[in-house]
């Protein structure tokens, strides 16, 4: 089987993020393999590990994305591809689709496993639009998945408005991982050292024949205008005592104050 | 004047209380407004969204289409966008809505904005600000040049006015073929009936704090006594407590509901993402010093197994029962 997983570099949200000028400040800021991207690079490696596969990573961006595409490979992934240009900045999920669709058009696939979204837009466009690009099915919010017969299909898990949903995809196929899919595996010192010797393959648009006017900032259908600080709720009241005493009390003031009970 | 498409939120055969937000923020701007509305029994819903302002309802419904498929759907938005030729096209971000407003920009060869929380409509142009990093900045976007503009909006971020039922045009679209890639094979109902969290005014979320299935169960009755969607963290879904359409958070539902309890949940900021905006917020945690409290519009510092049990009696008597 095999599996593609694009992964893309994003600053750790888990940290203090400022907003200056519009921007969000970079100074001081560390980068990270967005979290949900290992969800689906783990997911690759459980599948190649059942069936005997190939798993390759894809990422687009400077020397970040070669960061993050190291730490993928360390992971165990067996290649990578990173398509360094400087044209794809500013690229919307649309620009990305076009130049992931672009790399993978250029052999076989048959999986693409996507993270449910990245990081630092949260706005998980990227892999449907990918899956349109392709013309393969696409299965979003996968909480579990199983090769069936010898990989030729998939025996997928997913969230739906109902509750779950048991689906069989024949491949080739997308699927985007839901968080609780999978915990991601921690890369091993042996594996890191490994990764140095995996293939990684750079490319640019002009190698990929894109039009640099068609991705990137020149080619984005959406922009960002900019960054804001977030909303922010007015502080509330913290009662502490006995703890069955200041519940009635917080249930009283709910009765008479908010009027939850009107 | 700009037409707006707006793409139904369904669940089984029903309209979702979101769509009736999209229509009710339409109505309200002046806008023409159609809509689509997919899936199988949902043909129902024609009158409801007319009465809701639609002035000509898409219906694609089919045994084919009650089940999800990104590019199923995709594929009837863009027959009723070929027909109806509007300038944006409108859809809820829902657990599978999330796919089909990219997928339909992919096929349109349009731009797609998701997650919008506030709408700035300017003529044709369009500008929204939506959350991004876990809800740490938000972002103010737009989107450049012509064509058709998608755009994903949050549900909560409008309200909702019932409006009796009028009378649809209805325009029926053929069912697209069925997908020989795809196929079901089981339905597996993990909510029997309970109320659902995204359209619940009074939510009742546990976290790790309730320290297991029994503890869920403790919780429910005031639960029930508030008539209350239960929800759950992160921790409690990835323990098996509690199903996984259960989880409020970034990545699970984000709910907006009038009055949101955060029974045993430390508030981390990928829960706060899922509840941060919801009008009324009440925690309970016995931690002090739980990121929930600067949040919480009323805290509570307590043993949750102590307070939970006053708060029914509490509860109970504040409703008159």
């Amino acid at each position: 089987m095999n599996i593609f997983v694009p992964i893309k570099s994003v600053i750790d949200v888990d940290l203090n993020i400022r907003v200056q000028d519009g921007k969000v400040v970079e100074d001081g800021m560390s980068y990270i393999i967005s979290k949900w991207d290992e969800t689906a690079v783990e997911a690759a490696l459980q599948l190649k590990e059942a069936v005997d596969g190939e798993v390759t990573v894809i990422s687009i961006g400077g020397d970040k994305a070669g960061e993050s595409l190291r730490k993928a490979l360390a992971m165990g992934a067996d290649k990578a591809i990173h398509v360094n240009d400087p044209a794809t900045a500013g690229s919307d999920a649309a620009g990305y689709a076009k130049i992931l669709a672009t790399v993978l058009k250029r052999g076989a696939f048959d999986l693409v496993i996507t993270g449910k979204q990245a990081q630092d837009t949260d706005m998980g466009a990227t892999g449907a639009m990918l899956a349109e690009l392709l013309d393969v099915p696409q299965v979003a919010n996968v909480i579990k998945v199983e090769p069936q017969g010898d990989g030729a299909a998939l025996r997928i898990n997913r969230l739906g408005h109902q509750g779950q949903e048991v689906l069989e995809v024949k491949l080739p196929a997308l699927f985007s991982a839901n968080d609780s899919l999978n915990e991601p595996r921690l890369a091993s010192l042996r594996g890191i050292m490994a990764a140095k010797k995996k293939p990684l393959e750079l490319l640019t648009l002009s190698d990929l024949g894109i039009d640099p006017g068609e991705v990137g900032a020149a080619g984005a259908r959406v922009k960002v205008l900019e960054f804001q600080p977030p909303k922010s709720r007015a502080a509330g009241k913290k009662f502490e005592g006995d703890d069955e005493e200041v519940t009635r009390e917080v249930m009283n003031l709910l009765a008479n104050e908010a009027k939850i009970f009107a | 004047m700009s037409k707006i498409l707006v793409v139904a939120d369904t669940k089984g055969s029903d309209v979702r209380k979101p769509t009736l937000e999209l229509l009710t923020k339409t109505r309200a701007d002046g806008l023409d407004t159609d809509v689509v509305v997919i899936g199988h029994g949902v043909k129902k819903n024609a009158d409801l969204l007319a009465g809701q302002g639609a002035k000509t309802v898409y219906v694609a419904d089919d045994p084919s289409l009650e089940i999800f498929s990104a590019g199923a759907y995709a594929a009837a938005v863009a027959e009723a966008v070929k027909q109806a030729q509007p300038a944006q096209v409108w859809l809820t971000v829902s657990e599978l809505g999330r796919a089909l407003g990219p997928t339909v920009a992919a096929k349109l060869g349009a731009g797609y904005i998701g997650d919008a929380a506030t709408i700035e409509l300017n003529g044709d142009d369009v500008v929204v600000t939506r959350p991004a990093m876990a809800t740490k900045v938000q972002q103010r976007m737009t989107f450049n040049g012509g064509g058709v503009k998608v755009l994903g909006i949050r549900s909560g971020a409008f309200d909702a006015e019932e409006q009796p039922a009028g009378s649809a045009n209805v325009v029926d679209l053929p069912a697209p073929p069925a997908d020989p890639r795809v196929s079901v094979k089981e339905l597996v109902q993990e909510d029997t009936g309970e109320i659902d969290l995204g359209e619940a005014p009074t939510v009742v979320s546990v976290g790790r704090g309730v320290k297991g299935q029994d503890g869920v169960e403790f919780v429910r009755p005031l639960v029930k006594e508030l008539g209350a969607a239960y929800g759950a963290s992160r921790a409690v879904v990835d323990s098996g407590w509690m199903p996984y359409n259960s989880q409020v958070g970034q990545t699970g539902r984000v709910v907006t509901p009038d009055v949101y309890f955060a029974i045993g949940i430390s508030g981390a900021i990928q829960h706060l993402a899922g509840m941060s905006g919801s009008k009324l917020i009440i925690a309970v945690n016995k931690d002090p010093d739980a990121p929930i409290f600067s949040v919480a519009d009323y805290g509570i510092v307590a043993d949750l197994f102590k307070a939970v049990p006053v708060m029914i009696e509490e509860v109970k008597k504040h409703k008159g029962g």
